[in-house]
């Protein structure tokens, strides 16, 4: 960190300070974005996990605000500037070209504030559908209902934008070659709402435009209409696979701003429910790497197995997915220690089935003839590209929030970076299946501590679990990070004063680092690759879109 | 000749195939039903990755506006008869999307639906309690409320 002030103190910095130990916080002049960033790539922070505009709409500016973390040293630097926020002169430079990361995030600010971005090789709306191309849909003085007025000319404007991309498509293809484009989903089978719009010569790959935003919910809109708790709703259906994770990353930021402790109890609380989280997602996403590759024994088993695991949440919170169970303040309910017993009849179901799907799945060969060549990743491009969780891990990148940064009970709990080294569809499948097993054992330290501290009487499962969080929330913002099940979540929430409802909270999910990388992976592959690089990215339309 | 008529009617609504498309997240209970725990294969269910072949569409919960053209799409691809089944909060109301302006709130009113599934997402048992509803239409011989009416007829897509 002294390192970083050092190098930092060449250029013009307005403020510095240090952030929660992790991180450094520093604020410049817009002007010297781009020197800063030099330096910081200099230093080694080389990936960026977002950027992120904040519209302060009173004060009449725009703040940028810009995540680089360093995966070696794991210390983060948050970045901020202001730029004028009137939608003539709201620009700034870009730094694509400098991290080939932030490509996508730009392209995501400049759709939704109307950020122009000086530089940027492919300055394109993304997410927002055509009806929103050239407005600003989250600025605080966007009027949704007088866009909303004109829902049918809206979608109007979708079909013909649609068929508009066709005809193009027609003009430019040279008919007499087999060059084509095709479009991959958002009805396949393998693909979810998303669409690949894939140029090929035959079977050969030229290029890949994944089109995304097919379930484009605005959820960091929808949460400033929300009070601090109703909030949870919109947060946790980030991706229903995981929505544990995700409240708890929100709830972190919530109760950062409100100053507030949670108990000891609480803590291990959202570690167990999360690790539980994590495996109904991981079981999935296994699942889904055969069902791409056109074996659904796999899903089907893993299926069975996360329905245990689901009756343990249906028994905590009376649902089987949106269980809402993590609130501000520490976890909604209390425990009975029943519970315990269905969480007991899961792991022993684990326990019973995990040396047949390792036997026959993970270390099957035919998969692995089939999947070790393919969709590799490197080492250097997960940093650049600031790819996180299983994708990067199958790298070799060792990177884990609940590691690094450790929250919640994390910093008491005994585990390891699982890794492999190649980075190939195949490496991510094994390491999908190694964090199962992780995290099964996790859930096993967890219970027993929790069990234990019962019987020592130093938790009280029924009163300890909720704290008391202000309804109205001093100015102020936050940032929190979790290891959600496909990788990091970053949470940025800003909060206004005596707020009862969030002023903005970004929301950085992983899978649209992913999928930004969907078009260098494919590139020179088959189609037939496609459904298997795919399914092995363990995407998630639900984050992908927000 | 009617009994042969009937005939037709009951083996169509035994095995009620549909298309494999997934609009939001109440496809993740529609993957829990398909599993081995609540099997709906049981009942003739299967979901086919072509919507030539399909019975039935599923409106899996939410629909945005960038979506709706491709569901409709698909609807127009089938046989047939065809009929709809609308899961979830958000296909009736937009759910807990309600105040979220990307998504649209009446989906029903565009391309209206047979029988209704109510939870955030439904249960596992309720989607196969739904498509039976589906059944009971089919094998009487009612026609689809989207035959009769709604905005989609009037819609280009």
């Amino acid at each position: 960190m002294q390192d970083l002030r050092k190098a930092l103190s060449a250029h013009e910095i307005l403020s510095v300070e240090v952030y929660k130990t992790m991180w450094l916080k520093v604020r410049i002049d817009s002007h010297d974005l781009l020197a800063v960033a030099q330096t910081l790539k200099d230093e080694g922070f080389i990936a960026i996990s977002t950027v992120s505009p904040t519209d302060f709409l009173e004060e009449d500016r725009m703040e940028m605000n810009y995540f680089f973390e360093n995966y070696t040293t794991k210390r983060n630097c948050w970045l901020k500037c202001d730029i004028p926020r009137d939608i003539e002169a709201c620009e700034i430079d870009s730094i694509t070209p400098m991290f080939p990361g932030a490509n996508w995030h730009e392209r995501e600010a400049y759709s939704m504030f109307g950020v122009r971005f000086r530089g940027h090789p492919d300055l394109r709306p993304i997410i927002v559908s055509q009806d929103f191309y050239d407005k600003t849909p989250f600025r605080k003085d966007f009027d949704w209902d007088a866009h909303e007025a004109n829902t049918v000319e809206n979608i109007q404007q979708i079909v013909d934008a649609f068929k508009e991309e066709q005809e193009i498509n027609e003009e430019h293809l040279d008919a007499s070659s087999s060059e084509m484009i095709l479009n991959w989903g958002p009805t396949h089978p393998a693909s979810g709402p998303i669409r690949l719009k894939v140029h090929c010569d035959g079977e050969d790959i030229i290029s890949i435009d994944p089109d995304i935003g097919f379930v484009w919910r605005a959820l960091e809109h929808l949460v400033t209409k929300k009070d601090f708790v109703g909030a949870i709703v919109a947060v946790e259906r980030l991706c229903f696979m995981d929505n544990i994770n995700s409240m708890v990353g929100y709830c972190q930021a919530v109760e950062e701003i409100a100053d507030v402790e949670i108990t000891e109890f609480a803590k291990w609380m959202r570690v167990l429910l999360g690790e539980v989280s994590r495996i109904s997602s991981h079981a999935m996403g296994m699942g889904g790497f055969y069902n791409a590759m056109g074996l659904h024994t796999v899903g089907m088993w893993n299926m069975d197995i996360r329905e245990y695991f689901l009756d343990f949440l249906e028994s905590y919170s009376g649902a089987r997915i949106a269980t809402a169970a993590i609130e501000p303040g520490g976890v909604r309910y209390g425990l009975q220690m029943n519970m315990l017993d269905e969480l007991q009849k899961a792991l022993d179901k684990f326990d019973a089935t995990k040396d047949d799907i390792k036997t026959i799945f993970v270390n099957n060969p035919t998969m692995k003839v089939r999947a070790a060549k393919k969709g590799i990743i490197t080492a250097k491009e997960v940093e650049s590209f600031a790819l996180c969780g299983v994708v990067a891990r199958s790298s070799g990148v060792k990177i884990d929030v609940r590691i690094d940064e450790p929250y919640a009970a994390y910093a008491q709990v005994k585990m390891d970076y699982v890794v492999q080294k190649e980075g190939s569809a195949k490496d991510r499948l094994s390491t999908l299946f190694g964090e199962l097993e992780q995290s099964i054992d996790i859930i096993k330290q967890a219970k027993r501590h929790i069990e234990a501290e019962i019987e020592n009487g130093n938790f009280n499962p029924t009163k300890d679990h909720m704290v008391k969080v202000p309804k109205k929330l001093p100015k102020g913002e936050a940032i929190s990070r979790v290891e959600w099940s496909r990788g990091e979540v970053l949470m940025h929430l800003v909060t206004d004063d005596k707020a009862k409802s969030p002023y903005r909270l970004k929301m950085k999910a992983p899978s649209f680092n992913h999928t930004m990388m969907l078009n260098k992976m494919l590139q020179g592959e088959t189609l037939s690759d496609i459904p298997l690089i795919f399914g092995s990215l363990y995407i998630c339309q639900g984050d992908l879109d927000r | 000749m009617l009994r042969l008529f009937d005939f037709f009617a009951h083996a169509k609504s035994e095995s009620v195939w549909m298309a494999h498309f997934c609009t939001g997240c109440c496809s993740l209970e529609m993957a829990a039903a398909m599993g081995p725990r609540y099997d709906w294969e049981r009942y003739g269910y299967l979901p086919t990755p072509t919507p030539r072949q399909a019975d039935v569409l599923i409106i899996t919960g939410l629909v945005t506006k960038k979506i709706l053209p491709a569901l409709l799409r698909t609807y127009a691809q089938m046989p047939e008869p065809k009929y709809v089944l609308a899961l979830g909060a958000c296909a009736f109301d937009g759910g807990p999307y309600n105040d979220s302006l990307a998504v649209i709130k009446n989906p029903t009113e565009i391309l209206p639906a047979d029988a209704f599934v109510a939870g955030c997402p439904p249960r596992p048992e309720a989607i196969v309690a739904g498509l039976e509803e589906i059944k009971k239409k089919m094998k009487s011989g009612e026609p689809s409320a989207a035959s009769q009416g709604g905005l989609w007829k009037e819609m280009e897509f």
